[in-house]
């Protein structure tokens, strides 16, 4: 590298992202055996639910209310939007269950459960601004009950439900800018760090017991039995 | 073409004590249960290429 590029702040930054994210990692065409499990489908089903999502509702956001609302087409586009939010939590749930139960924090993996779990959340008010955008009655009825759910426990301040043009921005802008946001810093992290392995259960039923004065004694900090996988992973 | 469901009336609601919850909800956390193990036990197809590992 020669001293013009050592200076230059692009090739910099591409150095770094380089050296943290080799091609060959960001997009592997080998996956280690583990993942060839269900369990293991349900993040990328959750990306393609989000994929759906964004598109369908680019179309709507095109079309406008009277479209979705007065027409056999805009009918088609509103559920087809509706249904890829139902699947998005459907799928996502099913992830952070199968995440939270293998302990996907492992192996110095907090980043990547915290932007999911963050992704998590952020999701949800935006799914309730969509609902509360409907521009109909049962948007109404949804922003009046979420207004009281909001002033109860001391948001109501900033934000308001009734407000269809400051629940649209949020809705349309703000909150999926924030999803996306999260969902792709997740994926490059898991691209970074590879896909959690799961417990190695067969270690732990052959490991010959020991008795729990002897762990004791070799270390009072620590609890009696084997270390969980948890310790015992190595860190990436 | 009719709906598959009918919907013009009231929710039906499973109240027990503090837990209140609409029908339709219970039935999509049952499903998401049920495919949660199913997706435990449930064999995956494996290709005839060999196995892959990183």
């Amino acid at each position: 590298m020669s001293v013009s590029e050592d200076r230059s702040w692009t090739a910099r930054i591409r150095g770094r992202a380089v050296g943290a994210l080799p091609p060959e990692r960001l997009l592997p065409d080998k996956q280690p055996s583990y993942v060839a499990s269900w369990i293991y489908i349900f993040g990328v089903l959750s990306l393609a639910s989000l994929v759906m999502l964004i598109a369908t509702g680019c179309i709507l956001a095109l079309k406008g209310p009277g479209w979705w609302h007065f027409t056999g087409v805009g009918h088609f586009f509103n559920s087809m939007h509706l249904w890829s939010v139902e699947l998005f939590f459907f799928f996502m749930v099913i992830h952070l269950w199968g995440k939270y139960w293998m302990a996907a924090w492992r192996g110095g993996r907090a980043r990547v459960w915290m932007t999911g779990a963050v992704t998590f959340l952020v999701a949800i008010p935006c799914a309730l601004t969509g609902y509360v955008s409907q521009q109909n009655f049962d948007a109404q009825w949804i922003s009046t009950q979420a207004k009281d759910a909001m002033n109860s426990v001391g948001v109501g301040a900033f934000f308001n439900l009734l407000n269809f043009g400051q629940m649209y921005s949020y809705h349309v802008l703000l909150l999926p800018v924030a999803v996306v946001g999260l969902v792709i810093a997740h994926v490059l992290l898991v691209r970074r760090h590879g896909v959690v392995p799961p417990f190695e259960l067969r270690e732990i039923a052959e490991r010959p017991a020991q008795p729990p004065e002897q762990a004791q004694q070799a270390d009072p900090a620590q609890p009696a039995g084997p270390v969980p996988p948890a310790q015992r992973e190595p860190q990436t | 073409m009719a709906a598959v469901f009918n919907l013009n009336h009231h929710a039906s609601y499973v109240h027990w004590h503090f837990f209140q919850m609409a029908v339709p909800n219970v039935i999509v956390i049952i499903v998401m249960l049920a495919v949660f193990v199913a997706a435990i036990f449930a064999p995956f197809p494996r290709h005839g290429g060999g196995d892959s590992s990183s």
